[in-house]
């Protein structure tokens, strides 16, 4: 390293002062000089960094942290079953061809955190493999982008070592989850773009237009793994931005010459991405077409399109004593539905309530509405806009669909009247069970449907007579008592969008074989793709579940707290960063801010910081990567959903870039004997440190002082309870509770007493979980988790009481529901 | 649009361009005429006089015109009505916004004699049969509303825009049916208008000034401007917006100050950021908290806000039913023990822990503690101990801070934690009980009791203080929820230790202390009402309407998104009466609103086009033009956003007439840019004609004619143009009439307005 280093750019002498890129060029150049070749120097970083990155990946044999959602998915992928994800595909369609290639059968399920891999031969190593590959290979990226942006071979060094030993990145980026294939991409994206500024680039020319491309690529790639690649086209878009801002303002280019500058950058940075990611929804629906849990999420237009969900085919034509269902348009909750329990609130009546699958309970009979109007039975009459109907349902005959003014259970405002099920034997019901259509959207191939009531084709409201107010539904549930289904309500003024209703299912005695049917038309791929994204972003903005690690942004520049990804028996992995890293970039992005304010104000006061063209140079460099620092860090700020240190590592990875540029100019002036000894002291340093947390980034044995003098911060929270007392010489390898009799005494230590009882149970038991470092998944209980009985459950279509109806109820509530069935 | 105005701006002031000689002498030639002309420029003319006069008429004729009608409540005077009465009857309240619009309609209530005896239950309610003077009250917001017309006069005027645009804007902001409808209600929404614009005014005012830095004029304008500010914001926090604007203004204002080329030293810089520190920033406070504290005074009485203050705070309040039902609680006193959320009690019992989940996790088998939801189960009992070595005798009251522990009267153990995974959270701690005189647990079974901040100082009550039970050892927080344990907790609810110690689901309240009733202490200190600084009450209801605020999600029928209010696409439906087959329906003159959309757009249009021209070298626009439109139209601008764009980030339920102000400020934006487009050229800032006639006073023509100097020209496009717009707008809002004033329509009529698909009621 030393002798590399030994040829560091000589100062240089630049006569032309207003081009301060004629110093970037000059340094781009120096590295010519140096013995070894760049390509060299990355080449033997990469096999350094493959023997961080890879050591011992097979460890732990069970599934760690996220592994449970980002392995399940992959399985999915491999069984075709549709499954619903916040994040776009691309990430997890390369995990799930990585395992597919490996022989990944799809059938293990990652239901919890520690799991064993081994027995159900999962090929999960080669899965880890990957994502290990991915992310050890950020490292000579970020060696190349540091000497591309015109750094000397010790700052790129620098970069390297500290991207390579980040204890955060080094246990993240060896599992299988989105990190490691994002931060591959986004460093992917600054290398290229760095590439890009190259001064010495001919405008147009092919190698010009290829780091363009390979620049949008990356970006595009980004986007299609996380959403967190929007703000690495926000970085890179601003720098296009400035980049075009100083084209427009050198007069020696012409308009035109401007104009192809444009093309070209909208063209790469603009096009490419997009189509990228659109391709990558391409894939993701071409490689789901069997129905599975995400389907829910969806429109029934988009269920329909997956197979063994396919909707029959319906009559078209709705009459008066059409056996008929009816869907509500706007949210996901599903059917009117009705069943033989009663409100526990307002007029007790029974309760009407949406629920998401088909059932018998959700069928209707259209009845005439209005005084002494009859239907009559023997003939077809169809219903007609503006009619007034009464709706009887179907299998609690004769309990109509009733509205009057009554509070509902949830929503108890004075404009929301209670929706009930009203009605007994020789009773014929009042004027509050009349109803209005309104119909107020119809298909366009089908111009009767405006006129008259058509399944599918016809949105309608529902209008009660008596209140003028208007049947409504909201995402919002219903007490335990009513089984958590969603509640219904009729809503007084307004023409809300929740207002609207259709029809999914309609029969009619009298209507013969050759009726007309109707079914849902195919939504086609962008229409798909819009919706998957809008749910996802809708999805996304809702995890706002309490999780017990996650942290808000502030405490993340600064490591406040980690993340207990796994452990068991002795062993842990803890996410935590390596501080002097964390530290080290924090302080140099704050640096570079006030330095730069104090200048700005400076200069304002007429002050002449003579900064030269040197100055000016770094200024750029570190600008960009601290306005990269800032763009993948300040949004989170303003997010309210639910966030976890793993969201700080795109940020850090520039903050590092960032730590490597400020470290350039720290050693700017130094004579070469003295920079390669800084160099050397500051990686010699970062390595012991990272070697310090070793154990909890790789789940290795630890010994229980080693570990209580590892904590700096007092909220680092990883169990040092877990290790032994001192390091033995081989690691116990017997029976699970010896091994806890030692967590156990180690236990004793600190709190004064366990149950002798209970040392005695756990002895023939496995071992007792200790709770500070019991780890849980970032989305527990969000989304995929679904319970298998729901498609079993679905197909069997049982005519739903309330007591299984609940079971089977959207995954959201599921864990609420379980305890409801017991009552 | 955008490129036909930027080719006429270039065409237009071609003569700028000639030899420096000749250029120089017309200069002199024009700068004597500039000074001629002054007078006609500045403020005071008599035509301002009549056309301040003319239009405060109007704006009041309009306003106070059949304001009586409906003499019935419409829409939020729900509300604000309420509010009135509360006051009136010093009955505490909480509402999410600070009182001085409510304090105001309160003066106006108690001046004419009102007792607040009617309750303003629902829409529709009538005011006369219940004698409410309600014509007297609206003409209170309606004045307001009034007044906020000559004052858009004056900015404009004042701004050194042409008179022909002065009497443009305020035509056009007068004949605004949503303005007008809004401020004939009991609604805040015309006083904020009002304070706001007083802000803007002030601001222009004190900008006019800054050549006289601290004079009497200078100094005058500025704490104006820092008061109306406060008064906005006192009126509804949306006034943080004009908190922003006059905050960035300043900011950039005092950066010029700071360019060395300015030529002051830093010392005078600090002396004019400390008088803006001390106008803008300490007497607003003040200004503020005073409303606060007018708020408090009047409102010492127990009323329906008590429930969203804490203990302390409601302890303060005379007659409030906590202080009378709470009983004190002693060590060893036997209590029972409800979750703050779920309100089920803390129970145990002899049945134990199945040594193995079913997930295979293990437990410490000890006697289960859980949540029961029957009030009455004898198992609920528990009893507080003393600890530490001073135990003494009887009636040592229970504070905050105390290591205490619990005893379980039934099996007679105390509550304990230890570092077990909880059967439903692994992350969480079990809880369980240990046999008295257990030395090895002893440790485990230590809580430390700690109230909420605002409570610290008191003892432990029944009913009033929320408190939170963290263990020693472990720290964590003792938390109950909704989930069910298993059969073999025979479905009690789940209680555990939650390492969060800030999650809000920790609190848990005293319910009852057994054989004690309420009042039985009380001769021992009565029910005096306790006291709190006004610091204290002031922080708390401020944090509290912050996260109220924040919680006004609930779907309203006529709530609308921000991007809705543009055009405006949806309205609000005030009121309706299908016996009068009258409604109000509070929604924008469309054609000022749409017009206003195009300023917006023009306006950044041409901004962006001469920034980039410029950067290309291309100097289109004359230099005077330029500074009015940047500095006076890029204030509008600012404010406009401002006032519009934060709305996208809120989460709570918005409605039309949270556009408003914005809107006020969108009005006097068109007249900015109806000034660039239709107006030749423009009169150079006031300031730079008044130093260009002292100046030429005192004989020194060549400095005079270096202050750059230009008068607006009419040209007969401008009168056109103007005459357009305003027929327009005029007869939009008369078209309008209707629906803003809510007189009778037959459904022909209504069926005529129903345009945007507007939900107008039909009478049946």
């Amino acid at each position: 390293m030393s002798e590399k280093q030994k040829e560091e750019f000589i100062k240089p002498k630049i006569t032309s002062a207003h081009d301060y890129r004629a110093y970037f060029r000059q340094a781009l150049d120096a590295s010519k000089r140096q013995p070894f070749t760049d390509f060299q120097i990355a080449a033997f970083v990469t096999v350094i960094a493959g023997i961080v990155r890879l050591y011992k990946i097979w460890e732990p044999t069970s599934v760690v942290f996220d592994e449970v959602h980002f392995g399940k998915f992959a399985g999915k992928y491999i069984n075709h079953t549709y499954f619903f994800d916040v994040h776009p595909p691309l990430a997890k369609l390369l995990i799930a061809g990585v395992g597919s290639v490996a022989g990944y059968d799809g059938l293990f399920d990652f239901n919890n955190i520690g799991d064993d891999y081994l027995a159900p031969a999962v090929p999960y190593v080669s899965m880890r493999l990957f994502c290990g590959i991915l992310g050890l290979l950020t490292i000579p990226m970020s060696y190349i982008t540091v000497k591309a942006s015109g750094h000397s071979t010790a700052a790129a060094l620098v970069a390297a070592t500290l991207v390579c030993f980040e204890n955060g990145f080094v246990a993240n980026n060896r599992l299988i989850l989105l990190d490691s294939p994002l931060l591959f991409f986004i460093s992917f994206t600054i290398m290229a773009w760095m590439k890009f500024s190259d001064p010495r680039l001919q405008p147009f020319s092919f190698q010009w237009k290829i780091w363009l491309f390979l620049t949008g690529l990356g970006l595009g790639c980004s986007i299609s793994s996380k959403w967190v690649g929007l703000f690495t086209i926000a970085t890179v878009g601003c720098s296009t931005i400035k980049g075009l801002w100083d084209i427009w303002g050198d007069l020696s280019v012409s308009p035109s010459g401007f104009g192809r500058h444009f093309i070209n950058r909208v063209l790469y940075l603009i096009i490419v991405p997009i189509l990228i990611y659109i391709f990558a929804f391409g894939v993701h629906f071409t490689a789901l077409p069997l129905s599975g849990d995400g389907d829910t999420h969806m429109s029934p237009a988009f269920q329909q399109t997956l197979k063994g969900n396919e909707a029959p085919a319906t009559r078209a034509d709705v009459a008066y004593n059409s056996i008929i269902s009816i869907r509500h348009l706007k949210t996901n909750g599903g059917y009117l539905h009705s069943h033989s329990s009663r409100y526990e609130t307002g007029s007790e009546q029974q309760q009407i309530t949406l629920y998401s699958f088909r059932d018998d309970n959700n069928l209707w009979k259209i009845r005439k509405g209005g005084e002494d109007q009859v239907e009559n039975a023997d003939e077809l009459e169809w219903v007609k806009n503006g009619d007034i109907i009464r709706l009887e349902h179907v299998s609690t005959s004769p309990i109509m669909l009733h509205s009057h003014d009554h509070r509902p259970p949830v929503t108890e405002e004075e404009y929301h009247n209670e929706v009930s099920g009203y009605g007994f034997k020789d009773y014929e019901g009042d004027a509050n069970d009349y109803w209005r259509v309104e119909i107020v959207d119809h298909s366009s191939s089908s111009p009767a449907a405006g006129e008259r009531l058509q399944a599918l084709r016809s949105v309608f409201r529902l209008i009660h007579i008596n209140e003028g107010c208007t049947l409504f539904s909201h995402s919002v549930k219903l007490p335990k008592w009513a089984f958590d289904q969603q509640e219904v309500t009729c809503i007084k003024g307004g023409t809300m969008p929740k207002t609207q209703w259709y029809i999914e299912q309609n029969d009619h005695p009298l209507l013969n074989e050759t009726a007309e049917l109707v079914s849902y038309e195919n939504p086609g791929f962008f229409k798909k793709f819009l919706e998957l994204n809008k749910v996802m972003w809708t999805s996304n903005a809702g995890l706002v579940d309490s999780h017990p690690y996650d942290s808000r942004p502030p405490s993340w520049p600064i490591l406040q707290r980690g993340i207990s990804m796994w452990s068991q028996d002795e062993k842990q992995i803890y996410l935590l960063g390596n501080p002097l890293i964390y530290w080290g970039s924090t302080w140099a992005i704050f640096s570079y801010l006030i330095v730069r304010g104090v200048l700005i104000l400076r200069q304002q006061r007429g002050y002449s910081d003579k900064i030269g063209i040197a100055g000016r140079y770094f200024q750029d460099s570190i600008g960009f990567y601290v306005a990269g620092w800032t763009f993948h860090f300040l949004p989170f700020l303003l997010m309210g959903r639910q966030l976890f240190l793993h969201h700080y590592m795109p940020a850090l990875y520039f903050g590092i870039l960032g730590f490597a540029a400020v470290f350039d100019l720290l050693t700017k002036n130094l004579r070469s004997t003295k920079k390669i000894l800084a160099t050397t002291v500051l990686i010699a340093v970062i390595v012991g440190v990272f070697m310090v947390y070793a154990p909890i980034t790789y789940g290795t044995t630890w010994t229980r002082d080693d570990c209580l003098r590892s904590k700096v911060m007092d909220k680092w929270d990883y169990s040092c309870d877990t290790y032994l007392d001192r390091n033995p010489l081989k690691p116990i390898i017997t029976e699970a509770p010896s091994i806890h009799l030692q967590e156990e005494s180690a236990h004793l230590e600190v709190v004064s007493a366990n149950d002798k009882d209970m040392n005695v149970e756990t002895k023939s038991e496995s071992p007792m979980q200790p709770t500070p470092s019991a780890p849980m998944d970032e989305h527990s209980g969000e989304f995929g988790d679904e319970e298998d009985g729901d498609d079993e459950w679905y197909r069997l279509n049982r005519p739903g009481d309330p007591e299984e109806e609940e079971e089977e109820e959207d995954e959201d509530d599921e864990e609420d529901d379980e305890d409801d069935e017991e009552e | 649009m955008t490129d036909t105005a930027v080719r006429k701006r270039h065409t237009g002031p071609a003569q700028s361009k000639k030899p420096v000689a000749v250029k120089e002498e017309e200069d002199l030639k024009k700068a004597s005429q500039h000074a001629q002309s002054i007078k006609g420029v500045r403020l005071g003319d008599s035509r301002d006089k009549i056309s301040l006069l003319v239009f405060t008429a109007l704006a009041l004729l309009m306003r106070w015109i059949y304001i009586g009608f409906p003499s019935e409540v419409v829409f939020d005077e729900v509300h604000f009505g309420k509010f009135l009465g509360h006051y009136l009857k010093h009955a505490y309240f909480f509402d999410v916004h600070p009182p001085l619009a409510k304090l105001t309609l309160t003066a106006a209530g108690k001046l004419i004699g009102y007792d607040g005896h009617f309750d303003f239950a629902s829409i529709g309610d009538n005011y006369i049969e219940n004698r409410v003077p309600h014509v007297f009250l609206r003409s209170v917001p309606a004045t307001f509303g009034a007044l906020c017309v000559p004052i858009v006069y004056l900015i404009m005027r004042d701004s050194g825009y042409n008179y022909l645009t002065c009497l443009f804007t305020t035509t056009m902001y007068l004949f605004d049916n949503a303005l007008v409808g809004q401020s004939r209600l009991i609604l805040l929404d015309s006083q904020l208008i009002f304070y706001m614009l007083c802000t803007i005014y002030s601001y222009v005012r004190f900008s006019k000034a800054r050549h006289q830095e601290f004079s009497a004029e200078w100094y005058t304008w500025l704490l104006a401007t820092g008061v109306s500010m406060a008064m906005t914001l006192s009126v509804k926090m949306v006034g943080l917006f004009i908190v922003a604007a006059v905050g960035l203004a300043t900011i950039s204002d005092l950066w010029s100050l700071m360019d060395v080329r300015r030529g002051l030293e830093l010392t005078h810089v600090a002396k004019h950021f400390y008088a803006r520190a001390v106008a803008l920033i300490i007497v607003p406070t003040f200004v503020y908290l005073f409303w606060f504290w007018i708020h408090f005074s009047i409102l010492d009485t127990s009323g329906p806000g008590d429930n969203f203050m804490s203990a302390a705070f409601q302890a303060t309040l005379k007659g409030n039913p906590l202080t009378e039902q709470a009983i004190k609680v002693y060590y060893n006193d036997s209590i029972t023990i409800q979750h703050r959320d779920t309100e089920n009690f803390l129970f145990s019992w002899d049945k134990t822990y199945p040594l193995r989940y079913d997930d295979g996790r293990i437990s410490s088998k000890g006697h289960q503690v859980s949540a029961n939801s029957d009030p009455n189960d004898e198992g609920n009992i528990w009893q507080v101990l003393q600890t530490g070595d001073d135990i003494s005798g009887q009636l040592t009251p229970v504070r905050h801070g105390d290591i205490i522990q619990l005893r379980h009267v039934k099996t007679d153990r105390l509550l304990m934690t230890h570092d077990v995974a909880s059967p439903l959270l692994p992350t969480n701690t079990e809880f369980t009980t240990a046999e008295e005189g257990d030395e090895e647990k002893y440790e485990d079974t230590l809580f430390e009791l700690r109230f909420d901040v605002l409570d610290l100082g008191r003892q432990l009550q029944s009913q009033m203080i929320h408190f939170q039970l963290i263990h020693v050892p472990t720290g964590v927080s003792m938390f109950s929820q909704t989930k069910k344990w298993p059969e073999w907790g025979v479905f009690k609810h789940d209680v555990n230790g939650n390492k969060k110690i800030i999650d809000r689901a920790n609190r848990w309240i005293v319910k009852d202390v057994i054989g004690r009733e309420p009042g039985e202490d009380k001769d021992e200190e009565g029910t005096k009402v306790d006291s709190m600084s006004f610091l204290h009450k002031f922080l708390e209801l401020q944090s509290k309407m912050l996260s109220e605020n924040n919680k006004l999600v609930a779907e309203h029928p006529y709530m609308s998104t921000p991007i809705s209010w543009l055009v405006p696409t949806k309205g609000i439906s005030y009121w309706h009466n299908p016996v009068s087959k009258g409604q109000i329906y509070l929604a924008g003159n469309v054609v000022g609103w749409v017009l206003g959309l195009a300023s917006i757009a023009i306006y950044c249009g041409i901004g962006l086009a001469d920034i980039v021209a410029q950067r290309r070298g291309f100097d289109l626009i004359d230099e005077p033009v330029r500074r009015r439109f940047q500095y006076s139209g890029g204030f509008l601008a600012l404010l406009y956003a401002l006032h519009y764009l934060p709305f996208y980030v809120m989460g709570r339920a918005l409605f039309l007439h949270h556009y408003l102000p914005a809107v006020t400020v969108l009005y006097m934006l068109m007249g900015a840019v109806f000034e660039f487009m239709f107006i030749e050229g423009t009169t150079s800032p006031a300031s730079n004609l008044v130093r260009n006639e002292s100046e030429m006073k005192n004989h020194r023509p060549k400095v005079a004619a270096n202050i750059s100097t230009m008068r607006s020209m009419l040209t007969k496009t401008s009168y056109i143009a103007a005459a357009i717009i305003v027929i327009a707008q005029i007869g939009f809002f008369m078209w309008m009439v209707p629906l803003t004033y809510g007189t009778n329509m037959g459904s022909e009529m209504v069926k005529l307005h129903q345009i945007f698909g507007w939900e107008l009621h039909f009478a049946k």
